[in-house]
């Protein structure tokens, strides 16, 4: 199939993205009080049951959306990317608040500063914790992404889903090859102040 | 209700000034009297004599410093003679000084009594080590692992002083002063950023069947 695509692909396309994009199923990773506003999210008020997400799985194989609720220590950063590493293909990330998103005001050694730090994240959520009309609002933004997905006419999504091309920075590496970028950035920022 | 309300302003005393008034601490309504135990105080002295290194009354409470070769005997003591049937919670302080560096409290609990005492042993830095109490208070057990994780305090003979915050291969005690608060850079490995690279750090190595390093 050429880049410009063809009917056939683009007709299944949007079936699939449609079925998809209405049937997202949550994994839930409840790590703190984000987790409330999470509960919320999937209960009778803000019920997200309008969504077609109704059902959160708390089995990886059986779920495509990871949610991200808390702030996450380096302990619990293996424990998660095992449950990201089980779910299966098409898969999106949603890093819900603060702590999730940078580390929050848990400025400190053993929280892990964003989870982009090794996950894959789609759509983060500012606030502290953010309503549950924030995670609604996440959800429809991930919905948007699977709709505009093309499977053969246009593999740039999944070429940008590898991680290193778009997340490392091109910052000296301080922290090691395993540690924390964010951190190393700002240490090399800190040297160059004290240098100067 | 209105102007038939009396507002009755009680007196708040707890500073340090008011701590030394004594007996005018002890009129103070907010006063815990769980907390003021003279009797239990002289029973410890007359029993360790020398061993009871000070005696703290403040803001109506008793604390009692204890040389760190006594705790054991004190808390069996405390146990058996005294009723104090459970160990509420312990706690380490980092003074950052150059003698007696670290503070080890141990709060106990008499539940049928309605008493409460706090002991202090200080340690040296040099050799940070107490005498667990596991053995007087099963509960003493994970506060003891905290204790060892979070501030490198260790309990001899602690049936299994592991880590508990921590991963286990973790090098440092990130509650001493000396520790930066971001941490140590590379000392805490995250998983890998290539989608199919080995993971490295087991977060439950307990449960896979890894034991303890020593």
């Amino acid at each position: 199939m050429t880049s410009e695509g063809g009917y056939l692909t683009t007709g299944v396309d949007a079936v699939v993205n449609w079925a998809r994009s209405n049937s997202l199923m949550p994994m839930p990773l409840g790590l703190s009080c984000c987790a409330i506003e999470m509960m919320a999210f999937a209960g009778p008020k803000y019920d997200v049951a309008r969504f077609g997400s109704e059902a959160l799985r708390f089995s990886p194989r059986q779920a495509d959306l990871m949610i991200v609720a808390g702030w996450v220590s380096y302990k619990m950063a293996h424990a998660i990317r095992r449950v990201w590493d089980q779910m299966a293909d098409p898969k999106w990330c949603i890093a819900m608040g603060a702590c999730a998103s940078t580390g929050g005001m848990h400025r400190c050694y053993g929280v892990v500063q964003g989870v982009d730090n090794f996950l894959p994240v789609d759509v983060y959520i500012a606030g502290c914790p953010p309503r549950p009309e924030a995670l609604l609002h996440a959800l429809m933004d991930i919905q948007e992404k699977v709709r505009n997905q093309h499977s053969v006419a246009d593999d740039t999504r999944e070429k940008a889903r590898t991680f290193p091309d778009r997340l490392v920075v091109p910052t000296p590496d301080l922290a090691g090859a395993s540690g924390d970028r964010r951190f190393a950035a700002a240490l090399t920022a800190e040297a160059a102040a004290t240098e100067a | 209700m209105g102007e038939s309300t009396v507002r009755q302003t009680l007196p708040f005393l707890y500073s340090p000034r008011q701590a030394l008034a004594g007996e005018a601490e002890r009129a103070n309504p907010h006063a815990k009297a769980t907390s003021f135990q003279p009797e239990v105080v002289a029973a410890l002295e007359e029993r360790f004599a020398a061993g009871v290194q000070a005696i703290s009354l403040y803001a109506g409470e008793h604390s009692v410093y204890i040389d760190r070769s006594l705790i054991v005997d004190a808390c069996r003591f405390l146990r058996d003679e005294q009723g104090f049937d459970f160990v509420s919670d312990m706690a380490t302080v980092d003074r950052f000084t150059d003698e007696g560096r670290f503070e080890v409290v141990y709060n106990l609990v008499s539940i049928a009594g309605r008493k409460r005492l706090r002991l202090k042993v200080r340690v040296e830095e040099s050799d940070p080590t107490v005498s667990s109490i596991t053995g007087v208070y099963p509960a003493a057990e994970w506060h003891e692992r905290e204790a060892w994780d979070m501030m490198g305090i260790h309990f001899a003979g602690h049936p299994d002083l592991r880590r508990v915050f921590m991963p286990e291969d973790f090098e440092y005690h990130p509650a001493r002063k000396e520790f930066p608060t971001l941490g140590i850079p590379g000392s805490l490995p995250l998983p890998p950023l290539v989608n199919d690279g080995a993971l490295q750090l087991d977060p439950f190595p307990r449960a896979h069947g890894e034991l303890p390093k020593d």
